[in-house]
């Protein structure tokens, strides 16, 4: 018999209330600090009252830090959210949205209508505001959806489908690439410049949608966390504890792909948030209970988005960097030391 | 639900399952099993018969081609996942390999048919949790990490968590692979008490078989020509065990009521002696490949004592003082 420790916990309520005023702390910074510093006093003057408040400041608090921030916000918590049912579902810690090819579905939409299409139409892209452009993402990720939907209530194995969304992934690349090969130099970079990422162009009109969208992912994510939960155990289980396996691998899949394609849509693919913020969480919170997880992937995803967002406006300069190489620095670090620190990190179940 | 008779009928059932390219795979079919509360169940058959297809049917994890289960005399198609989920429990071989999950959890999984939508256990729920870890003997354990436990512990969590879910039925594939032989005779042990006791109906598939034919009440097997369900005993009688395997040279010694490999003899012994050192003198003598004669004629002759043994040939007399070093003359010299 091997010797085992017993979990050392620090209480769930304590870690919760110590995320929430880090989570508070990151978010008046990221309103706070970017090209121009703002004074802690204009927030609260623009926020609160209507008299006594610079004009400019408020302007660039409410019309693009504060819509930012939230967007910052609702990207952590819908890609970590979506990583999370991902990993459980297919019970593979590489698992996310990534994997079953939605983001490579968003990716196809937009490529098809900034590169397939005339430069005459391409430059009125950029004109018209965003919204095209994450109209047709959604249309290309929901699509994926519908495809993995389909696959699933006719293919029972969970690593068949995880296997096409690969596949798929690979093919959407490829696509992209021709695409990319014939398109002209203008076109080309507007695409580029999507890939990066970005949450400062979600306007507030933008942000009317992108917020209910989010909020109805989580909610159907609140409504799966016992089947989550059975999922752990592996179907057989979960089956033999009375879930119904496909309705609710439907329901988390609708979850999923409204989480990252929403985001994706708005925000461009924003990659390893999703697999990275789980694995935090569950070496902070040391359980496998998703009523936990899921609130605390929620609100460790807010914080490290906010954190990547201060990162990336390089507070005091003119310049910004892309989100999606922030990110990706951020994350793979921590997936490298995941790996390293914890063998077993190649199963979650 | 204890009020309920939980019988278990399989009728003319076939099972199998669906090739890549669409075709059905018949495996077992013809199959007329049955089990009452109380009993405990051993399905055999060699490796591939299909044991686990048709535990996992009987679990309602897969459809069948045809025939019927009727549980209490209803059609397990017509009972929802829901419901089944109140009458069967089911251990499986898979590994639960889950990171932060406690002992205690691992069996509160047990309760997830009777919790509410958010799966918060109550104070019954935790008492019941409680209960089947106590039966289990895993006291003690219930903080520990289902990751850092030996295979046999996990293998009663596992049981345990069955016991949570608090079914009339339990079905096992293979309870005691991966175990030692100790830890194999207490899962059995667990299950006939279970069975006995609480007046559960245990269905269990396994490869124990010297184990089973002392422990469970029942035998369900399945070969490939034919199938048969009755006491261990009447299998026995009715040479069935026998025909368990294909394989010439594997054949069930119904005296010994232990199965034998069948082997070519090097030579005739014949042995004297009595008690225990005649017993296992036998016993390595036969391991080796030797016959073992009574009166006729010999071409070894060996006297088992307590602690030497004699050996008498044609040309010579030898002793030694463990059955190894007997042994390993006779390999010499034969």
């Amino acid at each position: 018999m091997k010797e085992s420790v017993p979990h050392k916990k620090l209480p769930v309520p304590l870690i919760f209330s110590l995320l929430g005023i880090l989570f508070v702390l990151l978010f008046v910074a990221d309103i706070l600090l970017g090209s121009i510093i703002i004074p802690v006093k204009e927030v609260f003057h623009s926020l609160f009252s209507t008299s006594e408040t610079n004009e400019t400041y408020r302007t660039i608090i409410l019309s693009f830090r504060l819509p930012k921030a939230l967007t910052a916000i609702m990207t952590g918590a819908a890609l970590s959210l979506s990583g999370l049912q991902m990993q459980t579902v297919f019970r593979n810690p590489l698992a996310g949205p990534y994997v079953l090819g939605i983001s490579a579905g968003a990716s196809l939409g937009v490529a098809l209508f900034v590169l397939g299409f005339s430069s005459v139409l391409a430059a009125g892209v950029f004109t018209t505001g965003a919204w095209p452009l994450a109209l047709v993402a959604w249309a290309g990720s929901f699509l994926v959806m519908l495809l993995v939907l389909f696959v699933s209530m006719k293919v029972n194995d969970i690593m068949t489908i995880l296997i096409l969304g690969i596949l798929f992934t690979s093919a959407v690349s490829a696509i992209v690439s021709i695409l990319q090969y014939f398109s002209n130099e203008s076109m080309l970079k507007a695409f580029i410049v999507w890939t990066m990422g970005s949450l400062g162009n979600v306007t507030k009109a933008q942000l009317s949608v992108l917020a209910p969208a989010i909020l109805a992912g989580i909610l159907l994510a609140f409504l799966k966390i016992k089947d989550l939960n059975a999922f752990l155990l592996g179907e057989n289980y979960a089956r033999s504890l009375g879930v119904s396996i496909k309705s609710s691998r439907i329901i988390i899949f609708l979850s999923t792909s409204l989480l990252a394609g929403t985001i994706t849509a708005f925000c461009g693919p924003i990659g390893f948030i999703g697999i990275a913020v789980p694995h935090i969480c569950r070496v902070i919170f040391k359980t496998a209970n998703h009523l936990i997880l899921v609130p605390a992937v929620i609100l460790t995803g807010s914080i490290v988005m906010l954190f990547s967002d201060i990162v990336s406006q390089l507070p005091g300069m003119q310049t910004t960097l892309p989100i999606n190489s922030v990110t990706a620095l951020i994350g793979i670090p921590v997936i490298i030391w995941m790996i390293v620190k914890n063998k077993k990190f190649v199963s979650v179940s | 639900m204890s009020e309920n008779n939980f019988n278990i009928e399989l009728q003319q059932l076939s099972v199998g399952y669906e090739q890549p390219g669409g075709n059905p795979l018949e495996i077992l079919k013809a199959i007329n099993f049955s089990a009452t509360p109380g009993e405990m169940v051993a399905l055999i058959g060699s490796n591939g018969i299909g044991k686990s297809t048709l535990l996992r049917t009987l679990a309602g994890f897969q459809p069948w081609f045809s025939g019927n289960i009727q549980i209490s005399g209803r059609n397990l198609k017509n009972i929802s996942s829901k419901e089944v989920a109140r009458i069967m429990s089911f251990v499986s071989t898979e590994n639960v390999r889950v990171p932060n999950l406690s002992v205690f959890d691992l069996v509160a999984y047990g309760r997830f048919p009777y919790t509410n939508w958010i799966g918060m256990l109550s104070e019954q729920d935790k008492s019941v949790v409680d209960e089947a870890i106590k039966n289990v003997g895993l006291r003690g354990f219930e903080n520990r990490p289902v990751m850092q436990i030996s295979d046999g512990e996990r293998q009663r969590a596992m049981i345990a968590r069955a016991l949570a879910q608090d079914t009339p039925v339990i079905i096992l594939d293979e309870p005691t692979a991966y175990l030692d032989v100790s830890n194999k005779y207490e899962i059995f042990h667990l299950l006939q008490v279970l069975a006995n006791e609480k007046k559960k109906t245990i269905i269990l598939s396994t490869h124990d078989l010297n184990i089973a034919l002392r422990e469970v009440d029942k035998l369900w097997i399945a070969t490939d020509s034919g199938n048969y369900q009755g006491a261990p005993e009447d299998a026995v009688l009715q040479g069935w065990l026998n025909q368990l395997f294909k394989n010439d040279h594997v054949g069930f010694d119904a005296n010994e009521g232990e199965f034998f490999f069948k082997k070519e003899f090097k030579a005739k012994v014949k042995v004297e002696g009595e008690g225990l050192p005649l017993t296992w003198t036998l016993r390595a003598l036969n391991r080796k490949g030797y016959q073992i004669v009574m009166q006729a004629e010999h071409d070894y002759r060996v006297v088992a004592n307590e602690n030497s043994w004699e050996l008498n040939s044609k040309s010579n007399q030898k002793t030694f003082g463990s059955v190894y070093q007997l042994l390993t003359f006779l390999e010499k010299h034969c």
